[in-house]
């Protein structure tokens, strides 16, 4: 569905210049700035699949997203999705994704929300019958009701973004590419978020390209992640197997009856009640717990060692 | 094609009367101008009868109607696309089945339309201040500013592409307003711009905005010079449509969106 090969995009900027004079100079200069968002790309997403793209902030997630979507032009590279070539077949390749950007609305801000809706049926062209179903089966799941007649400004952040969800989804695209839909969401928004995307995902074998922060959304809707860092794949593949591949040693935890805490890393294959009997040996024991390793944890110690 | 670009219309109108406080200060704004235009330039008539061929009622009608049309044609889509530039909520402009420039055009269609409609109570209005009497040429005045308005939508589509490449056109738009209006004669018809500035005026095609169309009406232009202008016009527009064309085909190569 999609195939991504060596995709690289450099940004290239006109240099700042501090000082009063700094603006004309940058206007004139012939000087520029690179900067490597997205370093030699190489990935592929079978149709139906949901897969986190993840990465610490400025790992260069938006910009594939960007590049998928056909709006930013990869500098070198190769894109696929659906066995066209995004940029140079926009329009072919928009009515084929829906895009929601957390941090941004696709919604007019001073209308209500019923006319976005509208107007994103009108410019895919989806025939009023289908359009009315859809909206219904939207409102069923995102619960829009409440507030189709609000202007968008007088929403929450949650009402907003099950507005976005809806706008990305309303004509059935087969993809989704959702970048940070759960962004500053309370516990029970995210939860309708995943249970919209689990839905979409398996009703219309809608294949999802998840960028997020939080890792529970991830844990809840992907079995296979992507990670990147500063442009480059550190990995590609299954939940389970990173976690088994990277997991630091499980830990046990012993709180001693004079207020004290020790952990002990339990190595591979070493037997725990043996451990815990030699500890016991030697202290008094109040209270004991063993921590196992999670996805939080591998991805912490992955990112803190690229960065090293 | 139709139905996106309607929807869009629809946007543009909704959004014009989402801003309906807004229209009624432009309406009394209007109000205001013509009156003042009409003490300055009645003081500045005096006793004469006429002057460069126009009567002073001829006058105060013509600049009447050029201030209606100006304030009824100023066009929103620099400062739109300027907005979302600036946000990178272009992004979703550009992600459409639709092209950029026709979804831009379709907006500002509606969006005029929505003001003619809030603007239509101002119109007896102005009529009066301005003493206007029907005119005896209202198919070539239609024609023209018609015409006019297109050449208009498509001067702010051009300032909307530019935005890609300087991501800030607030100032640019600010500029075009201002010469815009000077040009289109709304404060001073043209056939009274001295020497340089007046062949300067006649060269621009700001005029097909106000003077032109205003001038017809009111009889000061007749007969060969309609369709003169009316041809002039239409190559406007083909002028216009290539460059916009090409432009267009590289601002989209060069896109960036702002934010992630
Ligand atoms: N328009 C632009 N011009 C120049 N540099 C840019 C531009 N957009 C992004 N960048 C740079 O590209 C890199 C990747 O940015 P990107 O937005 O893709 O990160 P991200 O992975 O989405 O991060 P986050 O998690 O913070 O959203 C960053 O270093 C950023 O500064
Ligand atoms: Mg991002």
């Amino acid at each position: 569905m999609i195939r991504v090969e060596s995709l690289t995009k450099v940004f290239r900027r006109p240099r700042t210049f501090p000082g009063p004079l700094g603006a004309l100079r940058t206007l004139v200069t012939r000087r520029y700035d690179e900067r490597v968002a997205v370093d030699d790309v190489s990935f592929e997403i079978p149709e139906g699949e949901v897969v986190g793209y993840l990465g610490p902030n400025g790992a260069g997630k938006s910009t594939t997203v960007k590049m998928l979507t056909g709006i930013l032009t990869p500098t070198s590279g190769l894109v696929e999705v659906g066995g066209r070539v995004p940029w140079r077949d926009r329009s072919a390749n928009a009515r084929s994704v829906g895009v929601v950007f957390g941090q941004r609305s696709q919604l007019w801000w001073d209308l209500p929300l019923i006319e976005s809706l509208r107007l994103v049926g009108a410019l895919y062209d989806v025939p009023a019958a289908h359009f009315t179903g859809s909206l219904r089966r939207m409102c069923d799941l995102l619960g829009l009701d409440d507030f189709l007649d609000t202007p968008v400004r007088q929403l929450s952040l949650g009402q907003r973004m099950r507005g976005d969800l809806a706008a990305a989804m309303l004509y059935d695209p087969p993809i989704l590419y959702l970048d940070e839909p759960t962004v500053g969401l309370d516990v029970l928004a995210k939860q309708a978020v995943r249970e919209f995307i689990v839905d979409t995902n398996r009703a219309g074998r809608t294949t999802v390209v998840l960028t997020t922060h939080d890792l529970a959304d991830v844990e809840a809707l992907c079995r296979r992640i992507i990670l990147i860092d500063k442009g480059r794949v550190l990995y590609d593949g299954g939940i389970d197997a990173l976690v088994t591949a990277y997991a630091p040693p499980r830990r046990l935890v012993v709180h001693l009856a004079d207020d004290e805490t020790r952990t002990f890393d339990i190595a591979g294959g070493a037997s725990v009640p043996e451990l815990i009997g030699r500890v016991a040996a030697e202290n008094t024991i109040r209270d004991l717990s063993i921590e196992e390793p999670d996805l939080e944890s591998v991805i912490k110690q992955i990112y803190a060692e690229s960065t090293r | 094609m139709i139905r996106p670009l309607a929807g869009m219309a629809r946007v543009g109108l909704r959004f014009q009367l989402a801003y309906r406080s807004d229209v009624i200060m432009t309406v009394l704004a209007l109000i205001a101008q013509v009156f003042l235009l009409r003490m300055v330039w009645t003081s500045v008539y005096g006793g004469a009868g006429q002057a460069r061929g126009l009567t002073l009622e001829a006058l105060l009608a013509y600049l009447s109607l050029a201030n209606l049309q100006a304030f009824a044609t100023t066009p929103i889509i620099p400062l739109i696309a300027h907005f979302r530039i600036r946000t990178g909520m272009v992004f979703f402009d550009l992600s459409r089945p639709t092209g950029y420039l026709p979804q831009m055009a379709a907006f500002q269609a509606g969006h005029t339309l929505g003001g003619l409609l809030m603007l239509a109570p101002a119109v007896p209005v102005v009529l009066l201040v301005g003493t206007i009497t029907p005119t005896a040429q209202p198919l070539g005045y239609a024609a023209t500013l018609t015409l006019g308005y297109v050449i208009s939508v498509m001067m702010s589509l051009l300032i909307c592409v530019i935005g890609f490449w300087t991501l800030e056109t607030g100032a640019i738009s600010l500029l075009y307003r201002l010469i815009s209006q000077f040009f289109a004669g709304t404060m001073v018809p043209l056939s009274f711009f001295p020497g340089a500035l007046g062949v300067l005026a006649e060269a621009l095609p700001f005029k097909y905005m106000g003077y032109v169309p205003a001038a017809i009406y009111v009889g000061h232009l007749s007969g060969g010079q309609v369709v003169q202008a009316m041809i002039v016009e239409v190559s406007w527009i083909a002028g216009l449509a290539v460059l916009l064309w090409a432009v267009w085909r590289r601002a989209h190569r060069r896109v960036v969106i702002n934010g992630g």
